[in-house]
């Protein structure tokens, strides 16, 4: 329980992680700008919007307060003759755009154009009955209003006007609607700045992460193209310089090793050509010196073993690796792999459905791969007992088998590392290698885009079995006519 | 083998070119030697020989230049010596003109054995007839020689060897393995570009237009076929 909890909380800090690497500094100068013209724009149309609301407010109420003193003036003194049709006085009434007078005359309440008395705040009637004028503003019917009371206790009447703010909040509202579109704009145009802005600072370093991507696949000749920019074009400089030193190491390598086989490959031709001509020779020698020429043979072709092996591994350790494809029957390759290998008398058993397994092969460094199994076994387990290929969905597999004491679990992976030799290590017969042949399997191997590993054979049978999986052909294609002298098809056994 | 079969060694180090030329007398050969270029053009244009064994890495005139030099004059086969098998001088070696290669440190028995294949004779036509007609392509095997549209075209030996294993079979398609096996006497491991530069030089002397082939044609991952 414990555990799995602690594998949930791993889990989500790595989705964590991840999403804070997936924002990434693009998104984030994006963001900072798009946020940062919202605050501001908000901010101006905010203020811009209470300044004017308030100026607007301020002189509709102005003006509407004027209008019901005069209005309160003109119907106190119409009041003062007696014999007045209130309603008529009322309806002659200047009143400003959508102004609503109300009369109130010793209880009698005048209210010819909808308004009543109980639609006014009752406060304001009350402080305008008490004989004090006042204004207040209140919602009726949704709309926003101002109503101004004026005592006339000359007449025994109070007067109240009330004015409607409908425009006003009208204009307001498009106001306001105009600010927060602006603001929008605003927004979104900071944002798209944001985006170009961040752009084209990152487009340099969107060329160094491709660079480095092409460099780190093998291209190692890639370049970023120089920018005319003082802070981004050091680091392009730099980088073209890292990129330099860096190829030119690697190269250095490769080239040293490469270099060093090749002048070991003179003298070793000399040597062979001289060995021969001795060779031919071994019947007039005395047997001292027969001696010494089966070990002058024996470890010339050793130290010509070497040379190959180091001149190959530096061929991959420099990335010049190349394989020369051919479609082969696996069989027959393995077959003539055996056949020319240290050990040609091992059997070799092909499986039914294996026989016509073609493969895109590169014949020589498969041929080597069979040869260096074939040689680790004798080496390290008493001589290879067996080879067998089977066809295992859309694979093959090669398995070389001896009878020596197995591979400890420990040392699977570790016997494919350079320089390593097995734990039956210190007895170097003539077929002990440089200890680069396993090492050298393994890359010729993944080169083919297969496998290798190494498995103890079945319980009752001691010692090691090297498999090695090739994926086979996509399009099995049909064997070559073989001709009239016809080359011999793959045999059950060599 | 013909008794007294000459061949001209150039290398440019002294050791190797002793041991060498030790080895192969011992094989049956007469070897002239030759330590330069310079020395191998003037010594050829002395004394022709039946084979040349040139080492491609040589001071001044390079083996490249010395194969193309020798193939002006003469069809006679040429291995070339070279230190780097995968390299693109293998191919550059045998564009320039050479028949077969090794590499170094080579067995003078295995030398041995590739100048054998390049000299033995061309074999005649399975039908046993005397000349092999393909469109407007006429060989003769007997006589060597090959003729387009009446006009006699000059092939070098080995070209001359894989062009009459192609018409052995008309429109048989032959595999880079038998051919490699029965122009050059490789066994199963042969280098397939051999056959592959060697068919590419064959075309550009007896195609009208070399590009698009159409006696020497490519059966896609089988090998080749020679039609009409």
């Amino acid at each position: 329980m414990a555990d799995s909890t602690a594998s949930t909380v791993a889990r989500e800090r790595r989705v964590a992680r991840r999403r804070g690497s997936a924002f990434g500094l693009r998104a984030r100068v994006l963001t900072a700008f798009a946020t940062g013209a919202l605050v501001l724009s908000a901010l101006l149309a905010a203020v811009a919007y209470g300044l004017v609301r308030e100026n607007l407010v301020r002189q509709r109420e102005s003006v509407a307060v004027n209008q019901a003193y005069l209005n309160a003036r003109y119907l106190r003194d119409s009041l003062r003759s007696t014999g007045v049709d209130v309603s008529s006085v009322l309806d002659s009434l200047t009143t400003t755009d959508g102004g609503t007078p109300v009369l109130v005359r010793n209880g009698v309440v005048f209210a010819p154009l909808g308004v009543g008395l109980e639609e006014l705040p009752p406060q304001l009637r009350t402080t305008v009955t008490s004989g004090q004028p006042a204004r207040m503003r209140f919602t009726l019917d949704g709309e926003s209003r101002l109503a101004v009371g004026v005592p006339l206790p000359s007449v025994q009447a109070s007067y109240f006007e009330v004015t409607s703010f409908r425009e006003l909040e009208g204009a307001l509202s498009s106001l306001g609607l105009s600010l927060l579109a602006a603001a929008l704009v605003t927004t979104i145009a900071g944002a798209s700045l944001g985006a170009s802005v961040s752009r084209r600072v990152l487009r340099p370093l969107a060329d160094v992460s491709a660079a480095a991507v092409a460099i780190a696949g093998g291209r190692l000749d890639t370049r970023v193209a120089s920018i005319d920019d003082a802070d981004l074009g050091t680091l392009v400089t730099s980088f073209n310089d890292m990129a330099s030193a860096l190829q030119e190491r690697i190269e250095r390598d490769g080239r040293f090793a490469s270099d060093v086989s090749h002048e070991l490959r003179s003298p070793l031709t000399t040597l062979s050509a001289s060995i021969q001509v001795l060779d031919a020779r071994r019947e007039e020698m005395p047997e001292r010196a027969r001696a010494a020429l089966d070990l002058l043979v024996a470890d010339v072709a050793r130290f010509s073993a070497m040379v190959e092996d180091l001149l190959e591994i530096s061929r991959f350790d420099a990335g010049v690796a190349r394989l020369d494809l051919d479609e082969v029957r696996i069989a027959e390759l393995v077959m003539h792999a055996i056949d020319a290998s240290t050990d040609a008398d091992v059997p070799l058993v092909v499986a039914a459905g294996a026989v016509d397994c073609v493969v895109e092969a590169d014949k020589r460094r498969l041929v080597r791969v069979i040869a260096n199994l074939i040689g680790n076994a004798e080496a390290h387990g008493g001589g290879a007992v067996g080879v067998s290929i089977v066809a295992v969905d859309g694979h093959v597999r090669i398995a070389v088998e001896d009878a020596g004491p197995g591979v400890d679990d420990a040392d699977r992976e570790r016997v494919f590392e350079r320089f390593s030799r097995g734990s039956a290590a210190g007895s170097r017969g003539a077929g002990a290698g440089v200890g680069l042949g396993l090492a050298l399997v393994r890359e010729h191997v993944s080169l083919h885009g297969g496998r290798v590993w190494v498995e103890n054979r079945d319980a009752d049978e001691a010692g090691a079995r090297f498999v090695v999986e090739l994926p086979v052909a996509s399009e099995p294609t049909t064997a070559p006519d073989p001709g009239p002298a016809g080359v011999p098809a793959a045999q059950a056994s060599a | 083998m013909p008794v007294g079969t000459r061949i001209l060694s150039v290398e440019d180090d002294e050791r190797i070119r002793t041991a060498v030329r030790m080895a192969l007398e011992d094989e049956g050969w007469v070897v002239d030697e030759a330590a330069s270029g310079e020395d191998a053009l003037a010594r050829f244009d002395e004394r022709p020989a039946d084979v040349v064994l040139i080492d491609l890495m040589l001071p001044g005139i390079d083996g490249f230049a010395v194969c193309r030099s020798i193939r002006r004059l003469s069809d006679v086969p040429i291995v070339m010596v070279t230190a780097r098998a995968d390299t693109h001088d293998v191919v550059a070696g045998l564009e320039a003109g050479a028949d077969d290669y090794v590499t170094k440190p080579f067995q003078p028995k295995e030398l041995s054995a590739r100048i054998r294949a390049l000299l033995r004779r061309a074999r005649p036509a399975a039908s046993g007839r005397m000349q092999v007609h393909f469109g407007d392509l006429e060989i003769v095997p007997d006589e060597g020689v090959v003729r387009r549209a009446g006009d006699e075209i000059h092939l070098t030996k080995t070209e001359f060897r894989l062009l009459c294993e192609l018409a052995s079979l008309p429109g048989r398609v032959f595999s880079r393995e038998q051919l490699l096996e029965r122009v050059w006497g490789y066994d199963y491991f042969g280098d397939g570009r051999l056959v592959d530069v060697h068919v590419r030089r064959l075309r550009t002397k007896i195609e009208a237009d070399a590009a698009a082939p159409r006696h020497v044609v490519t059966v896609r991952g089988l090998g080749y076929k020679l039609q009409a």
